[in-house]
């Protein structure tokens, strides 16, 4: 297994220089177990329910839950390790803040580093922040799915209409 | 040189979570000023040391090079 572990402070801008794997990805998420990875993020929890619910329906997946320690920074190795030995591919989010969209790229650049495709989800208002956190962890051209900055002030119907939305650039991001 | 579209792009960023950004370079060095809005996030602010990477990256320069002021340093007179 690749070696995920960068610098994490990223204080020289030397800490860019080796690129971050990408995982290969499936022909097909038809059967595959989803790990959504639940920030703390008002609405995120709904918002990665009801995406997990509609690729169920469309992809007969399995589904595994975990939320995150802190939403403002990076996951603990162990957590991502135990989300990786239950999944194929992973989903998480949402990130509608600078730190918890930060935290999310990380998080992407590791899972993906550990050999699992990743769907990270953030807010348009933060995909720069977002970019970046990646670019410092060796992933500069990381994909997201994007939805509309705010999530957390949407309604239940709100949230389900978006996560309709972002089905397909997940679906996209997790398939080859 | 600063990358002000970059920059321009991350203060974008932190103004929707209600803070403002400000980075100037003084000789070798560049000064980032983050300053905290009325209805700014608390939460939403990245930990300092990873600030100071994302504005490395940004910037092209060393880390170490860069003079970072967040809100909490203001508050304690530093």
């Amino acid at each position: 297994m690749p070696n995920a572990i960068l610098d994490p402070t990223g204080t020289t801008a030397k800490a860019t220089a080796r690129a971050a794997p990408r995982a290969p990805r499936p022909a097909s998420l038809r059967g595959k177990r989803v790990g959504l990875l639940i920030n703390t993020k008002r609405n995120a929890r709904p918002f990665l329910t009801e995406l997990g619910r509609l690729l169920r329906e469309s992809y007969d997946v399995t589904l595994t839950e975990r939320t995150k320690v802190n939403f403002a920074v990076p996951e603990p190795e162990d957590v991502i390790k135990d989300l990786a030995a239950e999944a194929d591919v992973i989903v998480t989010g949402v990130g509608d803040c600078g730190s918890c969209s930060a935290a999310a790229a990380a998080d992407g650049v590791v899972f993906e580093a550990a050999g699992l495709p990743v769907a990270v989800i953030v807010t348009d208002s933060f995909r720069a922040t977002a970019d970046a956190m990646a670019e410092l962890r060796g992933a500069p051209g990381f994909g997201y799915a994007t939805t509309a900055h705010p999530v957390a002030v949407l309604t239940e119907d709100q949230v389900k209409q978006r996560a309709a939305e972002v089905l397909d650039d997940v679906v996209a991001l997790l398939t080859s | 040189m600063i990358d002000t579209e970059r920059i321009e792009a991350l203060a974008t960023s932190l103004a929707t979570d209600g803070y403002h950004l400000e980075v100037t370079e003084r000789g070798s060095r560049v000064s980032a000023v983050i300053t905290a809005g009325p209805e700014a996030c608390e939460d939403c602010l990245v930990p300092k040391d990873f600030m100071r990477g994302i504005l490395a990256n940004a910037l092209g320069a060393d880390g170490e090079e860069i003079d970072i002021t967040y809100p909490a340093d203001n508050s304690e007179g530093n």
